[in-house]
């Protein structure tokens, strides 16, 4: 830089300055592609997760109604009716005296060599913090506390009312939590963030504390101590996954069994009770109502002050009835045949479908109103029909068919005392609200539908949201339930907050965590936050990618299992036979086998198929997707599709049928789970096919089926991904239970 | 060695503005003929649809996202180019004003046909006007300045994201590897 400037200096220098700044553009441009592009990414690994994630919801609603359904129908004396029976009842005969026993942890000892936590009760708050930091350092609490520490919680838990009313004054500001699904990083993220809770800092936290996350106990025991410290100031809202049937799925029983091997099976009973009697709502200063799910048209927050909240134990199962028993004792049992039958029909009108996916559904955004007419509208007189013809159909079982006729008989008969239909009608109505609370999601359209995505609960429109406000008086619903990409969302005019705060919940990086803050003043105060050191060291990019290759693998997997269906669908667009289809052709086709409403053509080229002249070889792109596990080559291959297809399924009545959960299960009982399914499924599975597949899992031939290999013999083998998979969506497998082979004494 | 400085660019900038506000006519779609084929129009949809935030699910997306919406599906327009393509809206206008995907469809055609897409070549290029060595490498902190303060200015979120974990210990980048890691976004 010479300080005599000529003119062609000057000249040579503006030429470089255009230069310069074409270049700058250059780049700037191309950086904002990148940008969209990662943008773009992003949204369709999120839709991938959702929608996959909703209809694995759906499938086991339909499970247990079938299930029920034949528990309707069928007679007492068949061995298939014990075992439905078993799933439902779980040998549930203890009368409520006789549960403390049961629970009793007193004669369990703690060994000295024992390093974990010591709890003395009443707890105090160095015990708490103490618990809190143990569980950092990935220390596990003695199962004699663990069964200590929630009867305390049980007892306390009694005496709360259905719905917890709290105020902001003394100035006090209060935090709400949403979902937490077993994410013990996040909890103390908010701990650290925000403070532990204490008399000046209260919290309420919005239900779903288990699974999915593989320190579920952990944060459950968290919770409970500080709620038996301050009552006062520690709320807790129930969600759907307090919920012994939803566990069975979605790993909380795994995680308690596999971490408490010893008596796994009485903290989980306990906490069967505890959830059920968790409180359903929370009133801030008479204005913000705090629930997890959502309401519906009929929400009546009067009504579901009254219910008798503990009575309804799993939201899959009808509520529970108190009636004498011969003794004259007591009782609580099932409700049974009368009411329950009735009852039953009516919720299950809605929702009685075979697995078939429900028809075609638009983009998942767009949650425009169903045509139910079809199915609602069925008059009795054509469901009995029905029911008949499937009844006589069926060769497994035994149609007892004049006690189901009995049964299914709605009008009010001579069996039918009045008093009992008015049971009948109120029970009904109670569980109606209590569902549509747990399970609810807000749609932008006006109105309100059943919600056929998750199974249960209703889709609400804002309509109904300024209806309810106004009625009850409030002025904001802060609810939880689903994941949102930045850990929250207003909704309804702002009038609906969905909170979210399992940060990273689809895969690392997926997403934020978020909590709120509310004074006085009831101005919603939002932070977020993400877990997890790795999150800050990935670029965006690095963590949309890994994110991205995470969905797209449960998402060939998904394909995979819907293989068959996929070759027909595929053969009807190729006329010629050709074994090719367009790849406008090969879209369509996969939109109306899946049902997943995701941008298929924008998947195209991370779903790896060549073409040729835009024409793809649907054969050769199906078995690229195969498993590859030798020795299932003589297994007829849609029987194992049909296996993988539902293995989530599968293995959850697996983990039920073995009762001393020993991760073996009998011949016996493999064979009877199996004629279950194949009714279920309506497929023809030959009792030989069932036997040759249990003959090739049962690798040692001692007559038993160890479940974990069964399961792990569907999986797609790629090694390599299997370990970098964060959290399997089908399974609900939390796969770093490795440390829990721990400490052989608790 | 010390970066330029940046003054005497400055008067350069004013007397070279962009060329394209100057000479180029306003965007007429009637006079765009589409040339995609259907197939490829279902898959902007699909794109499209992803971009849609609408409460009650349009299939409109905001004028601000137009550009992303483009880019996402492999396009390459200068801020400028979208601005013009949308009719020169006013800046308060870019996040209220809503566009269906008919109204799109030509602004992306015209976007596709546009010559000056910007190759690998040219990108190399543009990056070796700050390579001072001539040894294929330029200096992390003048190309941040530069991004930041000439052209479509970049804001220093968007620096640090675009140069993020590519400077050596020298603070130095390699510009081919630079270009390839760009391009592979």
């Amino acid at each position: 830089m010479g300080c005599g400037v000529t003119k062609s200096d000057q000249f040579h220098r503006q030429g470089k300055a255009v230069t310069t700044i074409k270049a700058a553009v250059l780049i700037q441009r191309w950086y904002r592609q990148y940008v969209a592009r990662t943008e773009m990414r992003r949204r369709y690994t999120w839709h991938i997760f959702q929608s996959i994630e909703y209809s694995g919801e759906q499938a086991q609603i339909k499970l247990y109604n079938f299930l029920g359904y034949l528990m309707d129908n069928f007679t007492p004396s068949s061995n298939e009716r014990n075992l439905i029976s078993h799933i439902f009842r779980e040998n549930e005969v203890c009368r409520d005296a006789e549960w403390e026993r049961y629970f009793c942890y007193k004669n369990i000892e703690v060994p000295e060599l024992y390093s974990g936590p010591h709890l003395t009760f009443p707890l105090t708050v160095e015990q708490a913090t103490g618990l809190v930091e143990a569980f950092r350092d990935k220390r596990q609490l003695h199962s004699r506390y663990v069964l200590q520490l929630l009867l305390e919680t049980w007892k306390l838990l009694r005496m709360l009312p259905n719905i917890s009313r709290v105020s902001t004054c003394h100035s006090k500001e209060i935090t709400i939590c949403g979902d937490l699904h077993g994410q013990m990083e996040d909890l103390l993220l908010i701990f650290y963030k925000n403070g532990m809770p204490s008399l000046e800092k209260p919290y309420v936290f919005n239900g779903d504390f288990v699974d999915r996350g593989k320190d579920s106990i952990e944060i459950l025991l968290i919770l409970f101590s500080f709620l038996l410290l301050y009552p006062s100031e520690l709320h807790l809202n129930r969600g759907n996954h307090e919920d012994h049937i939803v566990n069975l799925r979605y790993g909380f029983t795994r995680e308690v069994l596999t971490k408490y091997k010893m008596h796994g099976k009485r903290i989980l009973k306990l906490l069967q009770k505890i959830f059920s009697w968790l409180p359903l709502a929370t009133v801030i200063d008479q204005k913000v109502l705090v629930l997890h799910g959502g309401i519906s048209d009929c929400t009546d927050l009067s009504v579901l002050a009254r219910v008798d909240r503990h009575n309804y134990v799993s939201a899959l199962r009808p509520p529970k009835k108190r009636h004498q028993s011969a003794a004259g004792m007591s009782v609580d049992s099932d409700v049974d045949d009368e009411v329950w039958a009735s009852n039953k029909l009516n919720q299950r009108r809605v929702s009685l479908t075979f697995p078939k996916p429900l028809g075609t559904r638009e983009s998942f955004q767009n949650r425009s109103l169903q045509d139910f007419s079809n199915r609602v509208k069925v008059p009795v007189e054509e469901e009995l029909e029905i029911r008949r013809r499937q009844a006589g159909l069926s060769g497994l079982f035994n149609s007892g068919f004049s006690s189901s006729q009995k049964n299914l008989n709605l009008s009010v008969s001579s069996d039918l005392s009045q008093e009992s239909t008015d049971t009948n009608d109120v029970a009904k109505e109670e569980w109606k609200q209590i569902l549509d609370l747990l399970w609810s999601d807000p749609m932008s359209q006006d109105g309100c539908v059943p919600n056929e995505v998750r199974g249960g609960g209703c889709y609400w429109g804002p309509d109904v949201t300024e209806d309810f406000l106004n009625r009850h008086n409030l002025q904001l619903i802060i609810r939880s339930h689903e994941c949102k990409q930045d850990g929250y969302e207003f909704c309804h005019n702002r009038k609906v907050l969905t909170l979210f705060s399992a940060s990273n919940y689809y895969d690392v990086g997926s997403n934020r965590g978020a909590y709120v803050k509310l004074g006085p003043d009831l101005v919603p105060y939002v932070v977020q936050y993400q877990a997890s050191n790795m999150t800050r060291e990935l670029t965006v990019r690095q963590s949309v990618g890994r994110t991205e290759r995470s969905a797209l693998k449960v998402l060939r997997e998904q394909l995979f299992a819907h293989k068959s269906d996929l070759i027909c669908a595929f053969q009807e667009f190729d006329n010629e036979n050709k074994g090719l289809v367009s790849l406008n052709d090969w879209a369509t086709a996969l939109e109306s086998v899946m049902h997943l409403g995701l941008p298929w053509r924008m998947l195209r080229s991370q779903l790896t198929c060549k073409t040729s002249d835009g024409m793809l070889d649907y054969q050769d792109w199906l078995n690229e997707l195969a498993i590859k596990e030798p020795n299932m080559d003589h297994i007829d291959q849609s029987l194992l599709e049909t296996l993988y297809r539902h293995r989530s399924t599968l293995e959850t009545i697996f983990r039920i049928v073995d009762t001393d959960n020993s991760g073996f299960i009998t011949m016996e009982d493999f064979r009877q789970t199996w004629k279950l399914l194949s009714v279920y499924l309506k497929m023809e599975i030959t009792d030989e096919a069932i036997s040759d597949l249990a003959v090739t899992i049962d690798k040692n031939q001692d007559g038993s089926i160890d479940i974990h290999e069964f399961m792990e013999a569907f999986r797609l083998t790629d090694k390599k991904s299997r370990l970098e998979r964060g959290r399997s969506m089908f399974m609900g497998t939390t796969p770093d239970l490795v440390k829990l082979e721990g400490d052989p004494n608790i | 060695m010390a970066p330029k400085k940046p003054e005497p660019k400055k008067e350069a900038v004013k007397a070279f503005p962009e060329p394209e506000a100057a000479k180029e006519p306003d965007f007429d779609p009637h006079s765009i003929k589409i040339e995609f084929s259907a197939d490829q129009i279902e898959e902007f949809k699909e794109a499209f649809q992803l971009f849609d935030r609408t409460p009650e699910n349009q299939m409109k997306i905001t004028y601000s996202q137009c550009g992303d919406v483009m880019r996402a599906l492999g396009q390459n327009p200068t801020n400028a180019e979208v601005h013009r393509v949308l009719g020169r809206p006013k800046a308060e206008d870019m996040d209220s004003k809503l566009v269906d995907f008919e109204t799109f469809l030509p602004m992306l055609q015209h976007v596709a046909q546009s010559k000056d897409q910007g190759t690998f070549e040219d990108f190399v290029e543009g990056l070796r006007v700050f390579d001072k060595e001539g040894n294929g490498t330029v200096m992390g902190a003048e190309l941040r300045h530069v991004l930041a303060t000439l052209g479509e200015r970049m804001t220093e979120v968007e620096v640090d994201q675009l140069m993020g974990g590519q400077e050596d210990g020298n603070g130095c980048i390699n510009y081919e590897a630079f270009v390839k890691h760009i391009m592979a976004g």
